[in-house]
């Protein structure tokens, strides 16, 4: 095994055991994992490895020919998301007001945690591309502006069939999701803006810096719920959420957070190989080639 | 929805689970073939 692997390994182990393991064991009625931690630190503790985790795989990630860490890794996430999908739809039990509908809690949360997290990813590949020059990270960044807006599409899809039968309509221009739109936009622009450059350096700088500004809007759609009066309703922590419900929710949060990551390190790789032709000096042409000679 | 609760609504579960699924396979597949045709391109 490549042993630069390792600490990334190590890190998704240690997320797994609290977000995982624990929360299993807990659900078959073993108890006593948990190391005598607060199910509210374990959350976090899980939350914080499995997306340093994430993050280290994809900094080591060379961009290069193989592919093997993001089938890997596209794999386990295949693996949690049924395991969680299929405990969501079968096996925890309905909420008391909401019923069945509930349900969709568990892609809908995972989607939001993820889409939001690969917007922040691609924020931090703008800053680093615009310090370093390096286009590892511009490759990054579009590949994760690229996941990022795929995620808050099915984001604001999923919002709308869980609104109808809850709310009784499709949509509705409250604060949460009016910023959730506008930051699927913002992003949807700035991959329009990459598409309609041609010039990879004006590209790399200009969607950059507009990443950097979209971005704002992140912090918004996360504390819009608090800051105004929402009829979507606040973030869930273990605290708010009954523990029957924990286990499909971070096993899908796992498994949507690694299809995540396997899905930036493939398209960061397209990006790579388009910036590979366009930054490879020309041919020299018959003529030039004969001087050469 | 009589007083407050929500009654039935699996269609909309399963719509929910199936855009989810069907989005990201989609998605998967064409990341695939986009790298086999930039890879065949170089």
């Amino acid at each position: 095994m490549n042993k630069r692997l390792l600490p990334g390994i190590v890190l998704l182990a240690v997320g797994a055991y609290f977000g995982f393991v624990v929360t299993l064991a807990a659900f078959s009625g073993i108890n006593g994992l948990g190391l005598g931690i607060k199910s509210g630190l374990q959350a976090t503790i899980a939350a914080l490895c499995a997306i340093l985790g994430a993050l280290y795989f994809l900094t080591i990630d060379d961009v290069g020919d193989s592919t093997k860490p993001a089938a890997w890794l596209a794999g386990a996430g295949i693996v949690c998301f049924s395991i969680g999908s299929y405990i969501g739809l079968f096996v925890a039990p309905p909420e008391e007001y909401m019923g069945d509908v509930q349900r969709i809690m568990y892609v809908h949360v995972p989607s939001a945690w993820c889409a939001l997290l690969a917007m922040t990813i691609a924020f931090a590949c703008a800053v680093l591309f615009l310090f370093r020059n390096d286009w590892k990270w511009d490759a990054r960044m579009e590949g994760s502006i690229e996941v990022g807006v795929v995620l808050a599409f099915l984001l604001c899809c999923q919002g709308a069939i869980w609104a109808k039968p809850t709310w009784g309509v499709w949509w509705d221009w409250d604060p949460r999701l009016t910023t959730t739109a506008v930051l699927l936009f913002a992003f949807l622009g700035i991959l329009a803006l990459r598409r309609f450059v041609d010039d990879p350096v004006k590209r790399g700088i200009w969607s950059a810096v507009a990443t950097i500004i979209a971005y704002i809007d992140v912090p918004i759609v996360y504390f819009s719920v608090r800051w105004w009066n929402s009829l979507h309703q606040q973030q869930s922590s273990p605290g708010t959420v009954s523990k029957q419900f924990w286990l499909p929710l971070r096993a899908n949060a796992f498994g949507i957070l690694f299809l995540m990551t396997a899905f930036i390190m493939l398209r960061a790789r397209i990006s790579a190989l388009r910036l590979k032709t366009e930054l490879a000096p020309p041919p020299l042409a018959e003529a030039q080639l004969g001087e050469a000679v | 929805m009589t007083q407050g609760v929500v009654s039935g609504g699996w269609n909309f579960v399963i719509a929910a689970y199936g855009l989810t699924a069907a989005v990201l396979v989609i998605y998967g597949v064409t990341l695939i073939t986009r790298l086999r045709e930039a890879r065949k391109r170089q």
